[in-house]
């Protein structure tokens, strides 16, 4: 118990000094939002990279590797590697205007709604956007509470507040105290991941000797449960079968690029090339964390051939961490997965609070503000929305897996179809916005709530006969909405509605072009 | 276990050849700004 004490008293003493550090760097709301456009590649890869491994790749995948075998690196592992693999193709269109959009709404009106005072648009998909980033910080701060109620004896309702102080400290400098912070948080997830299975290697004898047992076990996930199938944890499609694994690869998978996250952090590298090769480098750094995590999760197996009846799976790490591994490293790992999701959290708290204030109040009430009246109103909605995630997860609803692989599907429903037509097809246009966000996102909460198996697919391809029903008739688009995606120079008319749109919403700040790119 | 593990490295690689495909695009286009620098990986 001492050893954890110790190792999470250095972390929140370091993640104070790196938040009031990077407090000096939030200087204008472009700094704020997207940490000024000027993001440099080993900074980009680190928060880029922590913001990926969450709780639910560092707790609910090896969770789901236990309980239903190899299945599990197919849809969350491949899934969200094979949705970040199309990341670069957002990043190469949408970071090539000048001034990009601050936030994925405002990109959403700049492309679509380029001469509305008041962007309906860019507010639908705020809101849109604060419901699911609300049920992911809370997925946070579950799994937040289950290592922290392991790391200090807490009950977990009471441990799951402490997330509130973490993200009090995180959040206080905006983008550049999320990114700072998550690059020290990918060391230490790394770090962490690598110890632990390191010892779950050595007291399973390697990797023979866990698919030995996976190929012969029967013993139940819970004890006193049902006996699992021979051999099922070694199939492809493990105990989900073929449908449901198909459904969750392509809600991980497609979802991600269209995520609001992802795209506003294409938005924050200095350039397209940076961008494209942020993606790269973090996936580069995730085959460091997520192969360490198929070997604890698969491990898990041999060691603990089943959970106490009163846990779920998403307790098998803590579990694993606390019965099996040295103090220190179990210190270093249950503090790496506080991490994970400390890193996560903040990044999303930052996307729903900017979308609820920036994207919604202040366009549909639009008034020129001070940037320290708009960061101080900033924080406070954090704060808000990180309280009412932490309400919420007293009594969590979900796994913390299958939450993400939820709402992924529903932001892929609702944006798939918008971000790349709008990307790579200039005939896109506002009335096909309109349609494919409102049919995709109510047709994926109407097939999953009917409990049809692929529910993704079935919002895709409603929202894609929506849309392209909407374009074709109705008018094309004006030059000034698609210009700035598809050309290097932009005209006249193009330039002066950019301007005219940041000028309704907010105070601009001072130009800033001759400070030296960071990171 | 094998197909598990080819599907995730299968989908790495596709990530490498996409993101370097979309890095000579961005060199052919010759836009500063957007990072072209004269050599595919170099960004500034």
């Amino acid at each position: 118990m001492i050893w954890y004490i110790l190792v999470f008293s250095f972390y929140v003493l370091f993640l104070i000094w790196a938040n009031v550090k990077s407090l000096k760097k939030a200087e204008s709301i472009d700094d704020y939002t997207t940490g000024g456009h000027r993001m440099g590649l080993l900074l980009g890869i680190g928060t880029t990279a922590a913001t990926w491994v969450s709780v639910a790749s560092v707790i609910g995948v090896p969770g789901y590797l236990y309980s239903s075998g190899v299945a599990a690196v197919i849809g969350w592992v491949a899934g969200w590697c094979f949705g970040g693999a199309l990341i670069p193709i957002v990043a190469y269109k949408i970071r090539r205007p000048e001034k990009p959009a601050r936030t994925f709404p405002e990109f959403i009106r700049h492309r679509f709604e380029p001469f509305q005072k008041k962007s309906t648009l860019q507010a639908i998909v705020g809101i849109l956007m604060f419901i699911g980033y609300l049920l992911l910080v809370n997925i946070q701060v579950t799994g937040f509470g289950i290592v922290f109620s392991s790391i200090t004896g807490i009950d977990y309702k009471i441990a799951i507040f402490g997330f509130l102080l973490f993200i009090l400290i995180t959040s206080v400098g905006g983008f550049w105290s999320v990114a700072a912070t998550d690059t020290l948080n990918t060391i230490l997830i790394m770090i962490g991941v690598l110890l632990a299975s390191g010892v779950v290697w050595s007291l399973t004898g390697g990797i023979g000797n866990i698919l030995d047992t996976l190929a012969t076990t029967t013993a139940p996930t819970n004890v006193g449960g049902p006996e699992l199938e021979e051999g099922i944890l070694l199939s492809p499609f493990g105990t989900f079968g073929i449908g449901a694994l198909a459904s969750i690869f392509i809600s991980n998978s497609l979802g991600t690029p269209s995520s609001p996250h992802w795209v506003t952090r294409m938005l924050a590298p200095q350039n397209v090339k940076v961008a494209i090769l942020q993606v790269m480098g973090t996936i580069l750094v995730l085959i460091f964390i997520m192969t360490p995590l198929i070997v604890i999760g698969l491990g898990a197996k041999v060691l603990v051939p089943s959970i106490p009846v009163d846990k779920t799976t998403d307790y098998i790490i803590p579990l694993v961490i606390q019965q099996y591994t040295p103090p220190i490293i179990g210190g270093i790992t249950l503090v790496a997965i506080c991490a994970a999701a400390i890193s996560t959290a903040n990044s999303m708290l930052l996307h729903c609070a900017t979308s609820l204030y920036y994207d919604v109040y202040l366009n549909i009430a639009p008034k020129r503000i001070s940037e320290k009246k708009f960061k101080n109103w900033l924080r406070l909605s954090i704060f808000g929305i990180a309280t009412a995630a932490v309400l919420l997860a007293i009594n969590p609803p979900w796994f913390l897996a299958m939450g993400f692989v939820y709402v992924y599907g529903g932001f892929g429903a609702a944006f798939f179809l918008v971000v790349f037509l709008g990307l790579y097809w200039k005939r896109m246009n506002r009335a096909g916005a309109y349609a494919g966000i409102i049919i995709g996102a109510v047709v994926y909460v109407a097939a999953k709530a009917m409990g049809y198996g692929l529910p993704f697919v079935i919002a895709v391809t409603a929202s894609l006969i929506g849309v392209l029903l909407a374009v074709y008739f109705t008018k094309r688009p004006p030059l000034e909405a698609y210009e700035p995606y598809f050309e290097a120079e932009v005209s006249d008319s193009t330039r002066d509605v950019l301007a005219k749109m940041r000028s309704t919403t907010q105070e601009e700040p001072e130009a800033k072009n001759d400070r030296s790119h960071i990171g | 276990m094998f197909l598990a593990m080819m599907v995730w490295v299968g989908t790495m690689i596709f990530s490498f050849l996409l993101g370097t495909f979309l890095c000579f695009k961005v060199e052919k286009s010759g836009v500063k700004r957007w990072g072209a620098t004269g050599r595919i990986f170099k960004y500034k």
